[in-house]
């Protein structure tokens, strides 16, 4: 019981660390992953503490929530479109990089094959979390953002079952080629089959019950059951996963109450978000910075050969996707986005905290992991909006920026005056200073407006974008009085079902139109 | 004299054009109508309900932008009218402008560097030619130097 309460002491404290890091990676603008771990690293100096957990556990724990959620969101039609690169990239893309990160990092660290081709394994999944948010916030083209979340999830599969066998040949010292592809096959497969029984099972019982706690129970079953479920039968729990996360979100999710929606994919939000921040802040409590400062060199090498092998993977493949038709083309400046977002993250750091005690190299290999995942965050993960800007591939024009400053200039004004007002009624303010203060913001709000309406002259599509935008807010707003309505009981599931469609519908449609006066010429300029 | 018919659909040289249309009715005194077309065409097929919500937030934002230029000549001390059309751009106009017997069309031409301007201005030309040959009616081009 005692050692049960440290357990949920330590848990407790952890999940306080991650929220505080969260507020204060959001007021200070840094990165939240980054800030995790080394915030992580600050604990583990003074407190030398010791995690005890088994390989096995950190995975069952950590990763079904994160890609469960991955999964659970992606739609089946568009991915299904874009198969062929993300499967080449998920697939051959993982099997090669394993193979060229392990043989660069045996040659360049001097490290038995078996145990850097481990290494190549547990690196090679790509985690595009903070590259995907950036792409949304950059309005990127959906289809790249699309490549490179799909390629995620599915290498995260692909990454494991690849880890797994190359494990058991380090740890044993034996190896068969064919042995090794079938085996690969058999795991795949059997974990892609357990996914389809699971998910589909679940998918039509989520179809039918209408109880959302019931429904949002049944989904948390599926996550953690298909893994267990699948590494009990000695096959993929994370193809397990995957496949029914995509089942579950997909097929069972069409029919369900927009309640039982919104309630399921907050819940999964907030998982992955934990699991997410729990294996960051692990990885620094269990790294020393000695032991980074000593395999200063093993990391370098491992950071080259990352970032050199993902340029042969994702240029090869994306050449090579070419010949499978029009639809699998990758644009020459999505690959260049594609290779310097291949980031690393929580599934490479889980797979090295899993790292077994009689693992070769255990400790060096997981220095290598964290300068890995530390390098692609900090400096890849930076200078990614950099590169989507020089390649045009963000939506944001100059005249855009303008308007956006000009904004803020105003929101900023507007708020001052408001504290201002408000400290003028506390009796805070002496009358004639307040009529002086709120006279200077005043003729500050006059000229932001004035210029905002000279860029408008200047910049007539800004007037367009901003209809757009303004309209979008306003069904984004219907949407949430639908909400509110609903959670007060003023309307019924069904209602809300079909009133709030119809906005989604509306939305959709929004951005329809918006895409095709973006892509064409407008009627001004048609005409 | 019949009226004059401006083409917008809020784009890059959107208030140019209609800076233009209004002052072109100021000068000859005559009715000035907004048009404004939707191709529905742009999105291929889709389904029945989100090819309802196209038609329908076409309709709102067609509303929402001849209100703002109708608005824009109200300032200037100009009655404006305001129509939406569905169809092909060019054969949509041109059929409006026999069907309201219109003396002339005003249709802008966009900067070359805008980065949404996927036209060349040598096109805009082309069109507003074809419009002249088809229909008779005088076409206006409000070209960036004016």
């Amino acid at each position: 019981m005692n050692q049960f309460l440290t357990t949920e002491s330590i848990v407790i404290v952890m999940i306080l660390v991650t929220t505080l890091v969260a507020v204060l990676a959001r007021r200070r603008r840094l990165p939240y992953t980054v800030t995790l771990v080394v915030i992580g690293l600050l604990i583990a100096i003074p407190t030398s503490l010791e995690l005890e957990a088994t390989p096995d556990l950190i995975l069952a724990i950590f990763v079904p929530p994160l890609v469960f959620e991955a999964a659970f969101h992606l739609d089946l039609k568009q991915l299904r479109e874009n198969l062929t690169p993300i499967l080449l990239l998920a697939v051959p893309g993982v099997l090669l990089t394993t193979l060229l990160v392990g043989g660069m990092t045996a040659m360049g660290a001097g490290m038995a094959f078996g145990t850097a081709v481990v290494f190549g394994a547990l690196i090679a999944a790509t985690d595009p979390v903070a590259v995907v948010s950036l792409f949304r916030a950059l309005g990127v083209p959906h289809k790249l953002a699309l490549t490179a979340e799909g390629e995620s999830l599915f290498n995260d599969g692909t990454a494991i079952v690849v880890f797994r066998i190359a494990l058991v040949a380090a740890l044993t010292g034996v190896f068969e080629p064919l042995t090794g592809l079938t085996d690969f096959l058999r795991i795949s497969l059997g974990g892609i089959g357990v996914g389809l029984v699971l998910g589909w099972i679940t998918a039509q019982l989520v179809a039918r019950l209408e109880d959302r706690l019931t429904v949002t129970s049944l989904t948390t079953i599926l996550a953690f059951g298909s893994y267990l479920v699948a590494e009990y039968f000695h096959v993929s729990g994370v193809l397990a996963v995957v496949v029914a996360g995509l089942l579950c979100g997909n097929v069972g999710m069409a029919g369900a109450a927009p309640s039982t929606k919104i309630m399921i994919f907050n819940l999964w939000e907030y998982l992955a978000f934990l699991s997410n921040s729990l294996v960051f802040l692990l990885i620094g409590l269990s790294v020393d910075l000695t032991l980074l400062w000593d395999n200063l060199g093993a990391i370098v090498v491992a950071v080259v050969a990352v970032v050199g092998s993902r340029a042969i993977v994702v240029y090869g493949f994306s050449w090579l996707a070419q010949f499978w038709g029009k639809a699998s083309q990758i644009p020459s400046s999505w690959r260049h986005i594609l290779f310097w977002g291949g980031l690393r993250g929580a599934i490479s750091l889980a797979l090295a905290l899993s790292l077994p005690l009689a693992m070769p190299d255990r400790r060096e290999l997981q220095a290598m992991t964290f300068g890995v995942v530390l390098f692609t965050l900090l400096a890849q993960g930076t200078t990614i909006q950099f590169l989507l800007e020089r390649l045009g591939l963000t939506e944001r024009s100059p005249q855009g920026i303008a308007r956006e400053r000009r904004l803020g200039r105003l929101f900023a004004t507007q708020a001052g005056l408001r504290r201002l007002e408000q400290m003028q009624r506390e009796g805070m303010l002496p009358d004639e200073m307040w009529t002086a203060l709120r006279e200077g913001y005043r003729q500050d709000q006059k000229q932001i407006i004035e210029e905002m309406k000279q860029l408008f002259r200047e910049h007539a599509e800004l007037e367009g974008e901003m209809l757009f935008e303004a309209r979008r807010e306003a069904l984004k707003a219907e949407r949430g009085a639908l909400w509110d309505a609903l959670r007060r009981n003023i309307l019924s599931d069904p209602v809300y079902e079909k009133l709030s469609t119809d906005i989604d519908h509306r939305l959709e449609a929004l951005d329809l139109i918006y895409g095709a006066m973006h892509e064409r010429p407008s009627m001004e300029e048609e005409a | 004299m019949g009226p004059i018919v401006c083409a917008t659909r809020g784009g890059e040289a959107g208030r140019r054009t209609q800076e233009r249309a209004i002052a072109l009715t100021k000068e000859r005194g005559a009715e000035l109508i907004f048009l404004c077309v939707f191709d529905p065409s742009f999105a291929g097929a889709l389904n029945g309900e989100l090819a309802a919500a196209v038609e329908k937030e076409q309709q709102w934002l067609g509303r929402a932008l001849l209100g703002t230029a109708q608005a824009r000549a109200k300032k200037e001390g100009v009655k404006a009218g305001g129509e939406i059309r569905n169809g092909p751009v060019l054969e949509t106009i041109e059929a409006f402008l026999e069907q309201v017997d219109a003396s002339a069309l005003v249709i802008g031409e966009p900067r070359t560097k805008s980065p949404m301007a996927a036209f060349r201005p040598s096109k805009v030309h082309h069109f507003a030619e074809r419009v002249r040959q088809d229909t008779g009616v005088d076409v206006i081009v409000a070209s960036l130097e004016e």
